[in-house]
């Protein structure tokens, strides 16, 4: 870019909605610069130790966690998508939306629920020592363990994958699939040769969703007490509160997270098939017999441990203590649950629209600013937290001396108790999901109508609110749900944010759980999931509305 | 005096370094229709949005009515140029009705005059009774005559077209084409007229420019008055 299109860029484009896009920016930034920045001061004592004995440890967990979680994800996300886009089989059509449900179950809920059931009073031992007289060894039902969160993460996970990989295969593979018949191939061939390539980049996209998902984790890692970075991020700060270590060690996950960008480029690379807009849906094979029968008992294997075991098994459990949780205390939780959560959304809306409007004229730097705001989904609400906090506390110490002016007392933590850290870091987290549901409300109607409003005497403002903000209101609708469901799920993020004695519906389950107390916490667990089934509806619908 | 005059105009989008426009001067006077011919890519609809504000050029100077809008330290927003425009899929706003649309561009006027406008472009276009419908609700040629009702409104110095029958079958051109310029010069209305199509520029405009593709050498001549041909 040079100075002459710098000027071009200040007379043309530039305005009010470019000032606060930046304010956006940097709000997003500034946490993110300040843990990578702690890499450069001079260690602590306590960091030799974590690094010389401890973090080695911590990554092999976290990337065999990350390699076994992504590979069986993949292959089950795929194989469903597979099933549900090319073949006809009995209960297929409830199915292919059931299978999106476990995705309502945040995998810390899961993850409880799991081990209570496998545990000696669970259902499952109970059940068989009572009607079966049947000892099963303890070993085999033991879960909390690397494998058992493997088999919770691909549970609960692997719908990211099935989502991305069944649009892709209904409307873009079917050219592709009929000529592979009518080359004599068979189903399975046809499924190796031909429908895992052309999907490869549908499955690193699902897949690397789940990544960020169980890099982010620390509800399931914790409660099954799997040491990995970012436990070691909670325990170095809440444990040893020693800040300084703790940005070091999510420095260090951030490192993961840029090398898995670029594998993830490079997996993608030179696979960006040339997809065409005239693609027909694909025509589904009716199963009979045998076949119809295994997919049917796959599909239902899946769906019943994926969601309604656990649903059913909280339910029950919600039973028995109805009269002792639901109550005034309950109404707190939720309500602020809800407060912080709609402040949150909102917060993010607001800067999702006016970022995406100034992205959308595709002026010069627009490209690195959409890029900015989606970074936060990308780093996991641990490491933003971490950043957050520390970047408080520092404005906490410059603002010090205004503190003591006013005569609020000597060097107080005013900024660094407040709710404002909470909603900030919900913000930068969860910016990406407000943004692209604005984005694609946006790049629907296009840009003639905003033009064609300019052409007849209105300013860019005067035009959001009379043209753009009619048009992109269903956007905004959907971009408010996800958001909020996103930001009601979210764990790490609110355990280390939230002000002292300030709980949400995560951290109350989270909380609770860990006390043992498993029966307390299916009531705010089935809140969660409620919610969530909700914007997995409004996913549906959108869904719909497309096809149409 | 001259409603539009262009001095040395240059463009090229972004990351591209061959222009799309290179060194060009034009300049038209009041009432005149100008035909702009040339194959797609030439760069036609990039010079109305210059003109409009909708793109800001890389060299040259653009005037409106005698003042700068376009230049090397000036740059009026689209908004504040007194040009009117008509879309090629005509834009009109799909959330309002048609009365709703031709008000819209009218929001400098008095109160009380602006739906004495409204009638009076809707008499124009012979569209009186539709006011109320929605542009789904109309066809082709209505929605295109609402454009043409709801850019004539705000009383543009300069209106200009962006292949205006392109989304029109071949039957109803002819009678929309003699009625178009019929219209435009009842209003006494300076225009210019992007298009692919010879006949167009033959039953509508005054004179027209042709625009070639890059390198290429391009001449037309054309039964009008005068024809000027561009070529980079």
């Amino acid at each position: 870019m040079n100075t002459e299109s710098v000027k071009q860029f200040f007379r043309k484009d530039f305005n009010g909605w470019w000032l606060v896009s930046l304010m956006g920016a940097a709000m997003i930034l500034l946490p993110i610069l300040f843990i990578f920045f702690s890499i450069f001061q001079e260690p602590n004592e306590n960091w030799f130790q974590i690094r010389e004995y401890l973090l080695k440890n911590y990554a092999a967990n976290t990337i065999i966690l990350v390699v076994l979680t992504g590979v069986l994800t993949a292959a089950s996300g795929v194989s469903l998508a597979w099933l549900i886009a090319a073949y006809d089989f009995p209960m297929r059509r409830f199915f292919s939306w059931g299978l999106i449900l476990p995705l309502a179950i945040p995998p810390y809920i899961a993850a409880y629920t799991y081990r209570t059931m496998l545990s000696y009073t669970g259902v499952v031992q109970v059940t068989l020592r009572n009607q079966f007289d049947y000892l099963i060894n303890p070993e085999w039902l033991s879960i909390s363990s690397l494998r058992g969160a493997v088999f919770i993460f691909t549970l609960f996970l692997f719908p990211y994958v099935y989502i991305i990989c069944r649009a892709f295969l209904e409307n873009q593979s079917s050219s592709f699939l009929e000529n592979a018949r009518l080359l004599g191939r068979k189903p399975f061939s046809i499924f190796v040769r031909i429908i895992l390539p052309l999907s490869r980049p549908a499955i690193v996209a699902g897949a690397v969703l789940v990544i960020y998902e169980v890099l982010s984790d620390y509800g399931v890692t914790s409660y099954f007490g799997i040491h990995t970075i970012t436990t070691a991020i909670f325990q170095t700060w809440f444990g040893m509160y020693d800040a300084d270590s703790a940005m070091r060690l999510a420095a260090w996950l951030m490192v993961i997270i840029v090398g898995l960008f670029f594998i993830e480029k490079l997996l993608r690379q030179g696979r960006r098939y040339n997809i065409s807009s005239k693609a027909r849906p694909l025509v589904r094979q009716k199963l009979k017999g045998f076949p119809a029968a295994a997919a049917v008992i796959y599909c239902s294997v899946i769906f019943l441990l994926g969601f309604f075991i656990p649903v059913v098994q909280l339910l029950a459990w919600s039973r028995l203590t109805f009269t002792k949780v639901w109550n005034d205390t309950f109404f707190t939780l939720l309500n602020q649950t809800v407060f912080v959560g709609m402040l949150s959304t909102a917060l993010i809306l607001l800067f999702a629209v006016i970022i995406a409007n100034v992205t959308r004229s595709h002026s010069s730097g627009a490209y690195i600013l959409s890029k900015l705001a989606t970074t936060g989904y990308s780093i996991p609400g641990a490491i933003i937290a971490i950043g957050v906090l520390a970047l408080f506390i520092e404005l906490d110490s410059l603002l010090a001396p205004f503190y003591s002016y006013m005569g609020w007392g000597k060097a107080p933590l005013i900024l660094s108790l407040s709710l404002a850290m909470l909603v900030i870091g919900y913000t930068i987290r969860f910016m990406a999901t407000g943004f692209n549901a604005v984005e694609i409300g946006f790049e629907k109607i296009g840009t003639k109508y905003t033009e064609a409003s300019r052409m007849l005497g209105f300013g860019v403002t005067k035009t959001f609110f009379k043209i753009d903000l009619p048009l992109i209101k269903g956007a905004l609708f959907s971009g408010f749900i996800l958001t909020f469901v996103e930001i009601i799920k979210e764990l790490p993020l609110a355990l280390l944010l939230r002000p002292f004695n300030f709980d949400t519906l995560a951290t109350k389950t989270y909380q609770y759980a860990k006390d043992e107390m498993i029966f307390e916490a299916s009531i705010p667990s089935l809140m969660i999931i409620i919610i969530s089934v909700l914007s997995v509806a409004v996913f549906q619908m959108i869904d719909k509305k497309v096809k149409k | 005096m001259k409603i539009i005059s262009i001095h040395n105009l240059t463009f090229s989008f972004p990351k591209t370094s061959i222009p799309v426009i290179e060194d060009f001067s034009f300049s038209m006077g009041e009432g005149e229709i100008v035909g702009i011919l040339g194959q797609s890519g030439s760069g036609k609809s990039t010079l109305l949005r210059l003109i409009s504000g909708l793109e800001i050029p890389k060299a040259g100077s653009i005037k409106i009515a005698g003042s700068e809008v376009a230049g090397k330290k000036t740059f009026v927003q689209p908004e504040d140029r007194g040009v009117g425009m008509v879309f090629q899929d005509y834009a009109l706003f799909p959330h309002m009705s048609v009365k709703e649309n031709l008000l819209f561009g009218l929001s400098r006027l008095l109160r009380k005059e602006r739906n004495p406008r409204v009638q009076e472009m809707l008499e124009l276009v012979q569209m009186t009774d539709f006011e109320k419908r929605y542009p789904h609700q109309l066809s082709g040629g209505q929605q295109q005559r609402i454009a043409l009702a709801r850019a004539l409104a705000p009383k543009p110095k300069l209106l200009l077209m962006d292949e205006p029958f392109s989304n029109l079958d071949a039957n109803l051109k002819g009678s929309i084409r003699n009625e178009l310029r019929e219209i435009l010069k009842r209003a006494n209305m300076t225009c210019m007229m992007v298009t692919h199509d010879k006949e167009d520029v033959e039953a509508i405009c005054d004179r027209s420019i042709v625009f070639g593709k890059h390198g290429e050498k391009q001449s037309e001549v054309l039964d009008n008055e005068s024809s000027l041909t561009y070529v980079r």
